[in-house]
Formats: C-alpha cells, sequence, structure tokens
C-alpha cells in the first residue's frame, strides 16, 4: 500500500523506553571518504573509510499520571553532579510505523549536548543531541 | 629481491641535484669555478603513496630492508611503471644518470589512517657509483 510517512508515524525509543511527547528527531549518517587518486589519474577515486551518526530529539518537558518525565531523563544524561561515565551510553531507536511493521534504527549513542528552557506563552521543551558510538545494531528500514 | 612496488605516487618532488663544482670568489668579487666531475649527483626524488593497504605498505619496506636501508644503491628498472607513473614527459627523466644510482636518504615514513589503510613517504637521493 502506498504510504507517506508523517510525524504521526514517529517514535523515539530509548533503552527500549518509549518516549512520551516527543515533538521531533532526526538521524544524520555520514561516510568518510578517503581519496586514492594518483598522480596518472584523470578521475578522483576513494575507498571508503569509517561511518558516523548523530542525531538530534525534542521532547515536551511534561510530566504524566505516574510521575515519568522522559526529558528529565534524557537532560540528566548530561546534568548531573557527577562526570559522564564510558558506560553511560543509551541504546536509541529511532522508529517510523507501518501498522503493526516497525521501520528502525538502532544505535548506542552518547546523550553530547541537551538544552531547555522556559518561555512566557511556550511549553517547556528539552532539546537533546546524542552522538553514535559503533555501528548501526539494527537498520530495518 | 623484491620488486619496487609498481603503483603510481599520489604526489612526487624532484630536485636536480648538481655537479661537482669548487668555487672561489676573490676580494674583487670575480668568481672561478672548478668542475670536478662529469656526474650530476645529489639529485632528490620524494613521494608520497596515500591510503595504500597494509600489504603495499609492506613490499616498501621489504625493498628497503633488502638495500640495507640507507646503505645500497640501485636503479629503477621500470621508471614508467614506478615513481614515474603520470609524468607525461620522457619516461626516464627520473633517471638517476649514467654512473648514478638513487640510495635511500631515510626510512620510510608510515603513518595509518584507519584499519588497513596507510599513507607513506618515501625518500632518495642520488649518489655516484663506481
Amino acid at each position: 500500500m502506498a504510504k507517506y510517512y508523517t510525524g504521526r508515524d514517529g517514535r523515539l525509543l530509548i533503552d527500549g523506553l518509549e518516549q512520551v511527547k516527543v515533538t521531533n528527531w532526526s538521524l544524520t549518517g555520514s561516510l568518510e571518504v578517503l581519496e586514492t587518486t594518483t598522480l596518472s589519474d584523470a578521475q578522483r577515486s576513494y575507498t571508503p573509510g569509517v561511518q558516523e551518526f548523530s542525531g538530534t530529539a525534542g521532547l515536551l518537558y511534561y510530566n504524566d499520571a505516574a510521575n515519568r518525565n522522559d526529558a528529565a531523563t534524557a537532560l540528566k544524561k548530561i546534568f548531573k553532579t557527577s562526570g559522564v561515565a564510558s558506560t553511560d551510553t543509551v541504546d536509541m531507536r529511532l522508529r517510523l510505523v507501518e501498522g503493526s511493521t516497525n521501520h528502525d534504527v538502532r544505535l548506542t549513542a552518547y546523550i553530547t549536548s541537551v538544552t531547555y528552557g522556559a518561555s512566557v506563552g511556550e511549553v517547556s521543551s528539552a532539546q537533546i543531541s546524542f552522538q553514535g558510538t559503533g555501528a548501526l545494531t539494527e537498520a530495518s528500514l | 629481491m623484491t620488486a619496487f612496488p609498481t603503483i603510481a605516487p599520489t604526489s612526487r618532488s624532484f630536485e636536480g641535484g648538481d655537479w661537482p663544482i669548487k668555487r672561489f670568489v676573490s676580494q674583487s668579487g670575480s668568481e672561478v669555478r672548478i668542475l670536478y666531475g662529469d656526474r650530476r649527483t645529489g639529485h632528490t626524488l620524494s613521494l608520497g603513496y596515500q591510503n595504500i593497504d597494509d600489504e603495499t605498505v609492506e613490499q616498501f619496506f621489504q625493498h628497503y630492508y633488502e638495500q640495507k636501508g640507507t646503505y645500497g644503491t640501485f636503479a629503477f628498472n621500470t621508471i614508467e611503471s614506478t615513481v614515474g607513473q603520470g609524468w607525461e614527459g620522457e619516461a626516464d627523466f627520473f633517471n638517476a644518470g649514467a654512473a648514478v644510482q638513487y640510495r635511500y636518504s631515510g626510512p620510510p615514513s608510515v603513518q595509518q589512517v584507519r584499519p588497513g589503510i596507510s599513507n607513506i613517504t618515501l625518500n632518495f637521493v642520488a649518489v655516484g657509483v663506481s
């Protein structure tokens, strides 16, 4: 069935937990290429180098009935009194839903920056950026 | 004997050397030069190979080891398929010349940039041989 995907189909899971009140997410993948052009070549040539994955997400600062606040949980990855350890990774799963089918990209990442605030006339929200470490653990686009 | 790898360099620089000349300058500034030989020596050749595989790096080092480092002299037998690739002039432009051969002026320098991929730099100098 033909289908366009919209924000209604988007989901974000952190450490296996579907986040509530997500306003946006984005993921960027890139590949570094190493040049192999030599003096006798007329066209440039390349060989693949290392890949990189990073992204951003926005979450409303929202307490649900059970006092769960996903934005605060993400913010605490950076806003903490102790330093960040190498084990402070998160399992990020960025999902587009099609009925009972999930199109996922999953990676292990560090939360690298968080921003939140309060403004008159606006709902408080948190913006987080994350940097993937290692290879993707799932890519079922 | 390991042949010099037949891949094209990524970069190449060459300086032409000189003939053995002794120069005398008088107090008046006039200059006398005496030519002591008929062979041009001291030309330098630097080659850079970027993003090459480990096997090729090992071939370069094997060639260096077989020359006993900077001790041995040698000629590039097939200039057009080795150090001269990409040069569209005369194939023997980079030949050291009659009774002159290259030797390594220092050990090869390798920089690994990712697993299995490295950059290597080689430097040669031409010296007269008997």
